[in-house]
């Protein structure tokens, strides 16, 4: 059951850093020039995503 | 004929049994841990390069020449350019040397664990949590030296809300404050170990397709070793993938401790 719960968990995650994925891509094709600002900006976007995901990875490994 | 995936849950909870820290030296209160040792190698490979790269830039005089001090000059110049001038702004100067021994730190600690028969040091929460509470720590002080203690705490809440909502914001800040320790240690614990759970787990699974092949020649154990080539061949590929986490795990764990200093220090919020 614990694995069924952390993949429903996942499923608000994925889509979270597929949205800034997207995000940051199309913008990077629009404006070249912010690509290394806009890395920065996206790395820590997913960081704030991920974190949700590996909280439900290690409540798995616990319960 | 059996089949390999038979015996893939014991074999997982066995693998999954071995990243528990178990005591090298002394017992699990004192003493050292598999990943405690580790980390310390990690401290001595570290150590040595910086004081060799120390030494040929000081050789080379203002240019610096080869693969090895260019390397090191890029990573330390990131360091200071992305994460202190381009996030911390003026203060930077202040907090480059926190924040590049952090960074370092992870970075070889990470680097040493993708090596196959090493342990990542910050594969154990022990660890991880330590360097949370280092980072939550300073920023802390950090935040409290430059607007004071009681004005500190008081910019928790954002200035500009009205004062029943302001209590209520404040409650909410000081909560995600301290979640910030949390997530510093789990993020970067879960990246290392979850990452060399799967990459246990593809190993684990091409062990056990070339099983059948060795007990005895048949058609099918023929196709079942070649199914542990394809296992081999995904191992490689997320071991790759690893080698780019450990990269990024810890620049993520830099870059967030940095965005808090920058968040505790400045004056709107």
């Amino acid at each position: 059951m614990g694995v069924i719960g952390y993949g429903l968990g996942v499923i608000g995650a994925g889509l979270g850093i597929g949205l800034a994925a997207y995000g940051a891509t199309s913008s990077m094709a629009r404006q070249p020039e912010v690509q290394g600002r806009l890395f920065t900006v996206f790395i820590l976007a997913s960081a704030f995503v991920e974190a949700l995901a590996l909280i439900g990875f290690v409540v798995t490994l616990i319960a | 004929m059996v089949n390999p995936l038979d015996s893939l849950s014991e074999e997982m909870d066995e693998l999954v049994e071995g990243f528990a820290s178990t005591a090298v030296r002394g017992d699990l209160t004192v003493g050292l841990t598999q990943y405690t040792f580790w980390m310390f190698v990690a401290i001595a490979i570290l150590l040595v390069v910086v004081f060799v790269f120390k030494k040929k830039q000081a050789q080379n005089g203002l240019a610096p020449k080869g693969r090895f001090v260019n390397g090191m000059e890029f990573l330390v110049e990131y360091c200071r350019d992305d994460l202190c001038k381009g996030l911390l702004g003026d203060t930077w100067r202040k907090h480059f040397p926190f924040i590049a021994s952090v960074f370092f730190f992870i970075l070889f600690n990470n680097i040493v664990g993708v090596i196959p028969g090493c342990k990542p040091g910050t594969g154990c929460i022990g660890t991880t949590a330590a360097l949370a509470l280092v980072s939550f720590v300073y920023f802390i002080v950090v935040g409290m030296k430059s607007k004071g203690v009681i004005g500190y705490i008081k910019s928790l809440a954002p200035a500009g809300v009205s004062f029943p909502m302001n209590a209520l914001v404040w409650v909410i800040e000081l909560f995600s404050t301290f979640l910030r320790l949390v997530t510093l240690a789990v993020r970067l614990f879960c990246n290392l170990f979850a990452g060399h759970v799967v990459m246990g787990t593809f190993a684990v699974l091409a062990s056990l397709f070339v099983i059948p092949l060795l007990q005895g020649f048949s058609v099918q154990a023929l196709g079942q070793a070649g199914a542990s080539v394809f296992w081999i061949a995904i191992l490689l590929v997320i071991y790759a993938v690893e080698l780019l986490v450990a990269a990024i795990q810890a620049y993520v764990f830099t870059l967030l401790s940095a965005v808090y200093i920058q968040l505790a220090e400045s004056e709107e919020h």
